[in-house]
């Protein structure tokens, strides 16, 4: 540096100088067409000294370039300026850099002390002092920096859109950077950021109010060519928002210590803590040639996962099916990551609770440890103390999964489910090319109707469910269920085949059954839903079962009476039941004269059609549609016995929600509406 | 009132959707979902209308939102409308899957996504944000 400093400056000044003969006014004009160094790069350098005793300077540089970034039409002039043989001297000088103000400067470089000292002063308060120092080959750089406004910086910065750039806020500490001739060899930097704001130009990495201390030294090795450095950052204050993470800085740290070598950065130990969360430790190496992660491994403490799971991994979930969900508990992660691939995974969980917002699912007290090891099987043991999926509850359960590379397995699973058991056995799952996939047979052992409709809360019935199922699996969103389901009620059977769920835990889940019912006990089934009493038997087929978010949207139902000998009575209630059901065009063909005679009567059969479609409910009755549209009515209740009742419907399409009101004002127990 | 202004709005957007034609599917069908995800998305509508108006956000031409100037919302309000909009977005996705399902043709999915997204941007009022084809962002 000096050695160019001094060569420019005599080889150039006896073809320059030239002096007005008339006065002691004197004009040296040096230019210098390009420097070129491995830091910097500099063109079109006029320097010129005028005044009297040369006590005027004016430097102009055309361009400058550092990396990649690029200055251009760089001024600097001094009012009073120095010439000697053993100093320069600058004591009051302007510096304007290209879109920024004006900026009061100083400047001396002394020969003899080998130093030089610059020092600008943009506002009272704001001081940057920059000396350097070199005996022989050392050098010595010291950057001061006092209330240095950071918006300044952003001034000095070519604007790029997507750099964050400050507004706002100050800098105070120190910079030092030490060499000899061979280049850098010790740097150490002592910062203090407060009240920073910056953002990038789209605003989605952005800060406010940050405040932190910042301290970095560096020590180079000639021996083996490799940097030793250790760095601190504690955030103290202030709020970044970096897409789509909000975090407020509460004392957070992050500390990394290593060694950089010519072809690799090796962090030797590197540690973030978050208040409130808990500590990430990690150390890794990475290849310089093509900024490559090469090994890596990570391990934390005990992480707070209710702070971790708000503040951290829930903006990641915003378009799936966990956005919604609330963590709490304990967790520790372990990850090792060799040569360019995961080893190895472990993630422990203590005493954590998931509830969906949505009700959708809760697990309460999980407890596990689930390894996983690209080469060798392991097995993860998971506990619960409870659960409730889709509104089910589950009781204390433990699994051992099998876990080999992304194949995982529960050989068997006895799952509590209310008061039975869901047997599962051949569980395994596999991620495939369009996701998750997984199977198991089961066996579910009698649950209660009671229970389950409580857990519903629908309407209480009696009976059991209970079934054996080949093979449940699911694929690309959809559970499918090869067997048949059983439900014992109303002392009758209703079997469910062709079971499928689509997107169950979506935002529109939907269900597709196919149901048939038989021998249903009419006498539990309507005392149950206070219809109005009827004796005797029905059978039910529903095809075609489709629900959309719960609520049935298509179907072809037929009930009719179940074949075989039993009482068939039905009540006048129950008459009126019907006929409100059928709505205004709805007719029983009884004389309401007679009807105050008798509380109930003799049928043969009963028969009810509804084939729903675009929220229109279809009806009919015992017999098939009549296609040629000759009879006006349909049997719904045909007469048998004494005394005998026939009931016909005419009402043809109805309203499904018009339906379901109706029925609920009858089983609610309001007065059916009868014209 | 905001309430209001969305019923007006969907009202519109479906008088308008009547019309379009594509084949032949039902745009105005009603399943008990995708009344659930209309009124899922009128409650979230007088929240997202500040950032409407703010520029905040806009609409895209897939008939899905998106953050058009995040420094028109406070720092601390930013994660606020990513989430607004990740709830949002899963709503319509689910609407445009819902009716192409109602309609049995999960096919006319990417049509009717299409079809809203024109026909939102068409309701959408002077001042607020929509992308335009190029990807380049548009003030009404």
């Amino acid at each position: 540096m000096r050695r160019l400093f001094v060569g420019v400056l005599l080889a150039t000044m006896p073809l320059a100088i030239f002096a007005d003969a008339t006065s002691t006014r004197f004009q040296i004009t040096f230019s210098i067409e390009d420097i070129q160094s491995p830091v910097f790069s500099a063109k079109g350098i006029q320097l010129k000294v005028s005044g009297k005793k040369l006590s005027q300077l004016s430097l102009q540089i055309s361009e400058v370039v550092v990396r990649e970034q690029t200055w251009r039409d760089l001024k600097m002039t001094c009012d009073h300026f120095k010439l000697t043989g053993s100093l320069v001297d600058c004591t009051s000088g302007v510096l304007q850099l290209p879109n920024t103000e004006l900026l009061p400067v100083v400047f001396r470089y002394s020969f003899l002390e080998n130093v030089f000292n610059f020092a600008m002063k943009p506002m009272a308060n704001e001081h940057w002092q920059f000396s350097m120092h070199w005996i022989e080959d050392a050098w010595r750089n010291k950057l001061n920096i006092t209330n240095g406004q950071l918006a300044r910086i952003a001034q000095w910065l070519p604007k790029m859109e997507i750099i964050p750039v400050p507004s706002k806020g100050t800098v105070n500490g120190i910079a030092k950077l030490s060499g000899n001739a061979e280049g850098a060899t010790d740097v150490e930097i002592a910062l203090l950021v407060d009240a920073l704001d910056f953002s990038d130009s789209s605003g989605l990495h952005a800060g406010e109010g940050v405040n932190a201390v910042i301290n970095m030294n560096a020590k180079h090795s000639s021996i083996d060519n490799r940097w030793q450095w250790r760095s601190d950052i504690n955030w103290q204050n202030g709020g970044v928002f970096w897409q789509p993470l909000y975090l407020i800085g509460r004392g957070h740290r992050l500390d990394l210590e290593g060694v950089t070598s010519e072809g690799t950065i090796n962090l030797h130990r590197g540690a973030l803590s978050f208040v409130d969360i808990g500590t990430f430790e990690f150390s890794g190496v990475m290849a310089r040639q093509n900024n490559e992660l090469v090994d890596f491994k990570l391990n934390t403490n005990s992480l707070e996962l209710s702070v971790l799971f708000n503040q951290i991994i829930n903006p990641y979930l915003g378009n799936t099916a966990f956005a919604d969900m609330q963590v709490t508990g304990k967790s520790k992660v372990a990850w090792r990551y060799r040569q360019g691939v995961s080893e190895s995974f472990e993630i422990s969980l203590y005493d954590v609770s998931v509830v969906d917002q949505r009700k959708r699912f809760v697990f309460n007290r999980v407890n596990a440890r689930v390894p996983w090891h690209k080469e060798n099987a392991t097995i993860a043991d998971i506990s619960f103390l409870n659960a409730r999926v889709l509104q089910i509850p589950m009781g204390a359960t433990r699994v051992a999964l099998e876990i080999n590379d992304n194949d995982l397995r529960i050989p068997q699973l006895v799952l509590p489910v209310l008061d039975g058991t869901l047997e599962l056995e051949n569980f395994r799952a596999a991620r495939q090319i369009d996701g998750w996939y997984w199977q198991f047979s089961a066996e579910l052992l009698p649950v209660s109707m009671e229970k389950l409709t409580e857990a519903l809360q629908i309407q209480s019935m009696h009976g059991t469910l209970s079934g054996i199922i080949p093979e449940v699996n699911y694929k690309q969103s959809t559970v499918a269920i090869d067997g048949e389901l059983s439900f014992n009620v109303f002392d009758g059977e209703v079997i469910a085949r062709q079971l499928k769920l689509i997107d169950p835990l979506g935002f529109a889940p939907h269900l597709q059954v196919d149901l048939s019912m038989h021998n249903l006990d009419l006498d539990l089934l309507t005392r149950t839903f206070s219809f109005g009493n009827m004796l005797g038997r029905i059978d039910m087929e529903m095809k075609g079962v489709e629900l959309s978010n719960w609520q049935p949207i298509k179907f072809d139902a037929h009930l009719y009476s179940s074949s075989g000998t039993y009482p068939r009575r039905i009540s006048q209630a129950a008459i009126q039941s019907i006929s409100a059901l059928g709505g205004a065009g709805a007719a029983a063909a009884i004389q309401r004269s007679f009807l105050h005679f008798f509380d109930e009567f003799s049928y043969s059969k009963i028969g009810w059609r509804c084939a729903l479609r675009n929220n229109v409910c279809r009806m009919g009755g015992i017999e098939p549609d009549d296609q040629t549209g000759k009879l006006k009515g349909y049997a719904i209740v045909e007469s048998g016995g004494i005394p005998a009742i026939t009931v016909i419907g005419y009402n043809r399409d109805v309203s499904w929600h018009e339906l379901i009101n109706r029925l609920k004002r009858i089983t609610e127990g309001g007065s059916p509406i009868i014209q | 009132m905001s309430n209001q202004i969305f019923r007006l709005m969907l009202l519109l957007f479906f008088a308008m959707v009547s019309q379009a034609s594509f084949a032949s599917g039902n745009i105005e069908i009603d399943t008990p979902a995708i009344s659930q995800i209309e009124k899922s998305m009128q409650q979230r509508y007088s929240q997202l209308v500040p950032f409407y108006t703010s520029g905040a956000v806009g609409f895209t031409q897939d008939g899905l939102i998106a953050m058009h100037d995040a420094n028109a919302v406070s720092l601390a309000e930013r994660q606020m409308v990513n989430s607004l909009i990740a709830a949002e977005n899963q709503d319509r996705n689910s609407l445009y899957l819902e009716i192409a399902r109602a309609n049995n043709n999960l096919a006319w999915e990417v049509e009717i996504r299409h079809t809203f997204g024109q026909r939102w941007i068409k309701l959408a009022k002077l001042g607020w944000w929509y992308q335009a084809t190029n990807g380049g962002w548009v003030q009404k």
